[in-house]
């Protein structure tokens, strides 16, 4: 009888260790998405790495015209925005602050790629998140499909021989893009 | 004054005209201004076994996005200008990589990725089985007959306390 009494009360003890433990791991996961940064963009492979850069040329929202072929020489963070997306809306800080660190240092040169919208939605865009780089219109989406580009955000970076030698999918940071070059500047890329 | 007498036009002078026309329809043709039914019905093929790169799982040809727009475009461009479905096919896995194939190629990695959630819940289950079925296995220890008798025991003075009650 006591052994009888004894088993249910180690399998009782048992269940609420189960509990518990299953309790613990689904408040620590709670807490972690809770609490963790705000999604960034990750590193995210792409067929172009290490091949030339595909072609950015066309006129620029605000009339003017780009070409990518005469930055040779230069790092170019290629980055294909549209105004309706969030994540370029809350990335758009974070460019600003690296084209005028780089401008000042007349380093590396920032371009945007307009992603389905309308040049003159992105127009209004730049213009009020205080822009001051090109945005190349590309009505028929040809320059994001030579790019391959799925959904913006999405940066590309090339290097002053005009190769992609990194891609960043989704929100972008100072940080990110800084480091990007670093890095590509250490492998001599 | 003396008329001027017009006659039928000659053989070859209507030949010239014939061969000109079908030169002019051929030649409107081969440049794609007017668009083939063939170059048509093979982009529509191609458009078919690509996916759209911003959507989930629906092919270039089901798709109303921009980028499925400039997909079809490229292409109709690259049927008309004669190249093969394998080189149009290895022109956009170039830019996407194979996942812009509705049925990308099968890879020894691809095939660890689909099996292994089947292997994990085949192992999960299998563990749950087991333990219950450790539960539901006889106790080790052996019911003697004092546990027996301690049981007897119990049960009369359980109805004996019934008994009273009543």
């Amino acid at each position: 009888m006591t052994a009888v009494v004894e088993a249910r009360r180690r399998g009782r003890h048992t269940a609420r260790w189960i509990a518990g433990t299953v309790l613990v791991v689904v408040a620590a996961l709670v807490a972690l998405l809770a609490t963790r940064p705000p999604a960034s963009a990750t590193e995210v492979f792409t067929p172009l790495l290490g091949k030339p850069a595909p072609a950015v040329s066309g006129t620029t929202v605000t009339g003017g015209h780009f070409d990518l072929a005469a930055e040779r020489g230069r790092w170019v963070w290629v980055n294909f925005f549209a105004s309706w997306c969030p994540p370029c809306q809350a990335e758009e800080p974070a460019l600003v602050t690296f084209a005028y660190e780089h401008r000042a240092q007349g380093g590396a040169v920032l371009v945007g790629v307009v992603y389905d919208d309308t040049a003159a939605d992105a127009r209004a865009f730049d213009r009020s998140a205080g822009a001051s780089w090109p945005a190349v219109v590309d009505p028929g989406g040809q320059i994001a499909l030579r790019y391959g580009v799925r959904g913006p955000p999405e940066s590309f970076l090339v290097s002053p021989r005009g190769v992609v030698v990194a891609h960043l999918d989704g929100q972008v940071k100072t940080s990110d893009l800084d480091g990007q070059m670093a890095a590509a500047t250490r492998d001599g890329l | 004054m003396r008329g001027v007498r017009r006659g039928p036009a000659p053989a070859h002078l209507v030949w010239l005209v014939v061969v000109v026309g079908l030169a002019v329809v051929v030649g409107f043709s081969l440049t794609g201004r007017g668009g083939s039914p063939d170059a048509a019905r093979r982009a529509a093929s191609l458009d078919a076994v690509l996916k759209c790169p911003s959507c989930d799982g629906i092919s270039v040809a089901d798709s109303s996005a921009s980028s499925a727009a400039a997909i079809r475009q490229v292409v109709l461009a690259r049927v008309r200008a004669g190249q093969s479905d394998e080189q149009i096919e290895s022109y956009l896995v170039g830019l996407y990589g194979p996942s812009i194939l509705l049925d990308p190629p099968r890879s020894g990695l691809t095939t660890v990725v689909w099996v292994a959630p089947a292997v994990a819940a085949a192992g999960g289950l299998g563990g749950l089985a087991l333990f219950f079925w450790r539960r539901r296995r006889p106790a080790a220890v052996a019911v003697t007959s004092a546990d027996e008798a301690l049981v007897d025991e119990a049960l009369a003075e359980a109805a004996g306390w019934h008994g009273a009650r009543r």
